[in-house]
């Protein structure tokens, strides 16, 4: 229950982003943001019934993509009051939630030594750059995006 | 749980001003010497926070600053959801970047060890390195670690270690990473953005959000091929944490430790050292 209520919650905070950052009135926006969240609680449902434990991201990647697919009743009309729900005013309120729960690292973070922070920093950056490094190689090779 | 009930609402309610006032600014570019670096709201929007949550100002309480980092959990799942809806109408060109998709997660895996584990091992990091290098470390990674090799295992500290410096400056450190290689004119939007899915939810969003400030046109783009490898990555991280990352980082471990790493230069080591 408490879930349901929090995504709504955060929904809401996302079309007040979508209407002062992106200029999208608040009712334009508002069926996007009820289709999202719906999709969003169906995946964490189908996650929960399910008999084995999976990861709730692929669940809800998997029935956002169903719901907007070509061959999926209405996929039309979700897709398009998706599409006016900017990909940035739902990026600034996660990232705000965890600017609020930063503080609770930082007398762990004082024990660490430097050494483990330029390791993560180096750590971070491998994954990043090799995995952009290899997708461009492949499109490279296959000639796209050129 | 009873008691010291927590107050989300005192949350939600600061993430909202801190996100009409974020967004109110709106973002700017700045330019230095070597590239464009792109400053918009969801940058001020942790930073703030974090200003907020910092322990001196007791603004919050620990029990909140949990709370909230259960909620950026529930609010990175929203934002899968519009991943999700911008590859449905397009599925046919999902299938057309297979290739791509799997050399690209090839390469977030080995990519934290190939850089990680010389850089550690160098700087004198013993055991801890195996833990610290073999992933991003975020919480499922965490879980690997210490089911495997116990809660005080030297492994167990490396992995904390990059874990901790992941929550408190991985996204700030993504968005600047993303800045520079993205305005270094080397590699395509469409190759950074999966290169963005790096697995952890607000790395990602600081990532695909200074691509898409970067690369205002390509925008539909970078949602739809970080929004692809984050589900490639959502589906086969864990498996091949297990199976491949983590027997792959000890071996490589055990051959370069004598190579590259130096003596004594972590004392912390040594406990771990007699439990492996």
């Amino acid at each position: 229950m408490n879930q349901i209520l929090t995504i709504f919650i955060i929904g809401f905070i996302a079309l007040i982003g979508n209407w002062i950052g992106y200029k999208v009135p608040f009712m334009e926006s508002l069926p996007g943001i009820l289709l999202l969240a719906v999709i969003t609680l169906i995946g964490m449902g189908f996650t929960r019934i399910l008999p084995f434990k999976s990861p709730v991201i692929v669940w809800i990647s998997l029935f956002a993509m169903l719901a907007t697919s070509p061959f999926f009743p209405g996929n039309e009309y979700t897709a398009a009051a998706i599409a006016k729900i900017n990909l940035l005013a739902l990026a600034t309120p996660i990232l705000a939630y965890a600017g609020l729960s930063l503080g609770k690292d930082v007398h762990l973070f004082k024990q660490l030594s430097w050494r483990i922070v330029v390791v993560s920093l180096v750590v971070f950056t491998g994954t990043f750059l090799f995995a952009t490094l290899f997708a461009e190689i492949v499109f490279k090779l296959q000639g796209k995006f050129l | 749980m009873a008691e010291g009930r927590v107050n989300e609402y005192k949350l939600h309610f600061i993430v909202l001003v801190l996100v009409a006032l974020t967004e109110f600014i709106g973002t700017k570019k700045i330019s230095i010497g070597i590239g464009v670096i792109a400053l918009f709201p969801m940058l001020y929007a942790l930073v703030l926070g974090g200003a907020i949550s910092w322990p001196k100002f007791k603004f919050l309480s620990e029990k909140e600053m949990n709370v909230a980092a259960n909620i950026l959990g529930v609010s990175f799942l929203i934002f899968i959801a519009k991943l999700g809806a911008n590859i449905g109408p397009e599925l046919p060109k999902l299938l057309g970047s297979g290739v791509s998709l799997i050399v690209q997660e090839m390469g977030h895996i080995v990519g934290t060890i190939a850089f990680g584990l010389p850089v550690a091992l160098w700087l004198g990091l013993k055991r801890e390195a195996i833990g610290a290098t073999y992933s991003l470390d975020r919480e499922p990674n965490l879980a690997i670690i210490v089911e495997k090799f116990g809660a005080n295992s030297a492994e167990a500290r490396g992995a904390l270690g990059v874990y901790i410096c992941g929550t408190l400056f991985g996204a700030i450190y993504m968005s600047i990473l993303a800045s520079i290689l993205g305005s270094s004119g080397l590699f395509h939007p469409i190759s950074l953005a999966m290169g963005a899915a790096v697995g952890s939810g607000s790395m990602m969003a600081a990532a695909t959000g200074s691509l898409a400030v970067i690369f205002p046109e390509a925008q539909k783009d970078i949602a739809f091929y970080s929004g692809a490898a984050n589900l490639m990555m959502s589906i086969v991280g864990t498996y091949v944490c297990i199976f491949f990352s983590l027997p792959v980082t000890q071996k490589l471990y055990a051959w370069l430790e004598p190579i590259i790493g130096r003596k004594g230069a972590s004392s912390a080591a040594e406990g771990g050292r007699k439990s492996a």
